[in-house]
């Protein structure tokens, strides 16, 4: 039985192979990969979601609110103060969205630095994605609601003012048949004021009417 | 199939990569080289992650976005109110009273008010949950440091345990040996 031999003990060669490449694998990591988390590190911190954010959220309010000014809603009361509202908590929104975006781009950042997890780019993709704050929400239904009243108002006049026409036009036209129901106590035409002639007096009612439909 | 075909279809195959491996750096000692990297990837974190993780710890006092808020209120209602004014001036003043304009007035500077405590109100409920939520992520990887931080350590440690038994066991034994070694010879010697 011979003595033990160091040689019989040195490192295999597929060992020293495995060494070789992870040692290679490290330093590729080490120039490629160490610079872009260093690169994604500055970004998660210098980066300002926020205001694309808050730029796309003011963007969102005027054009749901000053999109399409309305006489109505120039002399209301409140819709300057429904807007403020509305653009305040859209931006605080926006904010809030923005600054979750970027914590979570540098969780991920610092989660990858201790080698805990996959780095994922999280803000952007939430700076794109603001939900619409309630107030913007109920300041457009009003201002929505307050339009289709006005077109309610429109289509009613329109449709009064045609129905006027025709009972009219179906006076005159017994007038002309000789039926005189004076007698019953409905007044003839000739005794009637020019409003109740068709077109109000001459007012094109059905051009009118038609802005309105 | 032979083994010699064998070798010669892998040899083509491989070949190239094999190539690439020998002219790898020779590691002699992986042991060593292991120490080396694994000091070299705490050097980088210490160098590069360690303020940016203080930093983050100090996050979660952040108080960004209830001074926000309290900035963009009253921004917000200046912007309503010129808004409010150009839109009057494009009617012509719109048939608006001086009652009708007053009370508009009143109503922007109501609703400004009710804007800036509302919107700090949430604000302050939006921060807490970014900051809550940032100091829950931190504790998660807090603990994911501490438990590879206690794992390093239990894997020292049982090293360490390993060598001194073994070492013991080494003494027992050329003790033993010794003896053994010892009492042959006494024996040896009194032609026993």
């Amino acid at each position: 039985m011979s003595k033990p031999k160091a040689s019989a003990y040195k490192a295999s060669e597929s060992e020293k192979a495995t060494a070789s490449i992870g040692l290679a694998d490290k330093k590729f990591f080490r120039e490629a990969y160490l610079p872009k988390l260093k690169e994604a590190r500055d970004t998660s911190e210098k980066q300002d979601y926020t205001g694309v954010a808050e730029g796309r959220g003011n963007a969102d309010t005027m054009q749901a609110l000053t999109d399409r000014p309305t006489l109505a809603a120039t002399r209301s009361v409140d819709s300057s103060a429904n807007l403020a509202s509305a653009a305040t908590g859209q931006a605080a929104n926006a904010f809030f969205q923005g600054t979750v975006g970027k914590r979570e781009d540098q969780l991920g950042v610092l989660k990858n630095a201790r080698g805990l997890a996959n780095t994922a780019t999280a803000g952007l993709a939430r700076a794109g994605k603001i939900e619409t704050s309630n107030l913007l929400a109920a300041a457009t239904a009003k201002e929505t609601r307050r339009n289709a009243m006005i077109k309610a108002g429109g289509r009613l006049g329109a449709q009064f003012a045609s129905n006027v026409g025709d009972a009219n036009a179906f006076e005159q036209a017994e007038t002309k048949a000789g039926i005189d129901k004076s007698e019953d106590g409905v007044r003839k035409s000739a005794d009637q004021g020019s409003f109740f002639e068709k077109g109000f007096g001459g007012i094109d009612i059905a051009g009118r009417g038609e802005k309105y439909t | 199939m032979s083994l010699g075909y064998i070798r010669s279809t892998y040899a083509g195959m491989y070949g190239n990569q094999r190539d690439n491996v020998s002219n790898m750096e020779q590691v002699n000692d992986p042991e060593a080289a292991f120490a080396d990297i694994t000091r070299q990837d705490y050097d980088d974190y210490l160098n590069n992650f360690r303020a940016f993780e203080e930093r983050l710890l100090d996050a979660t006092n952040d108080t960004s976005i209830i001074d926000n808020a309290r900035e963009n209120a009253p921004k917000q209602s200046k912007i309503a109110e010129g808004v409010a004014k150009r839109n009057t001036e494009r009617y012509g003043g719109a048939g608006l009273s001086n009652v009708q304009k007053q009370e508009q007035q009143r109503a922007q500077q109501r609703g400004g008010k009710l804007n800036l405590a509302g919107g700090v109100n949430n604000a302050r409920i939006q921060q807490r949950q970014v900051n809550q939520s940032t100091l829950q992520e931190l504790i998660g990887i807090g603990q994911g440091v501490n438990n590879s931080a206690m794992q390093g350590l239990g894997d020292s440690a049982a090293m360490a345990s390993q060598r001194r038994n073994a070492y013991g066991q080494a003494k027992a034994n050329y003790s033993s040996q010794m003896t053994g070694l010892g009492t042959t010879m006494l024996l040896a010697a009194f032609g026993v």
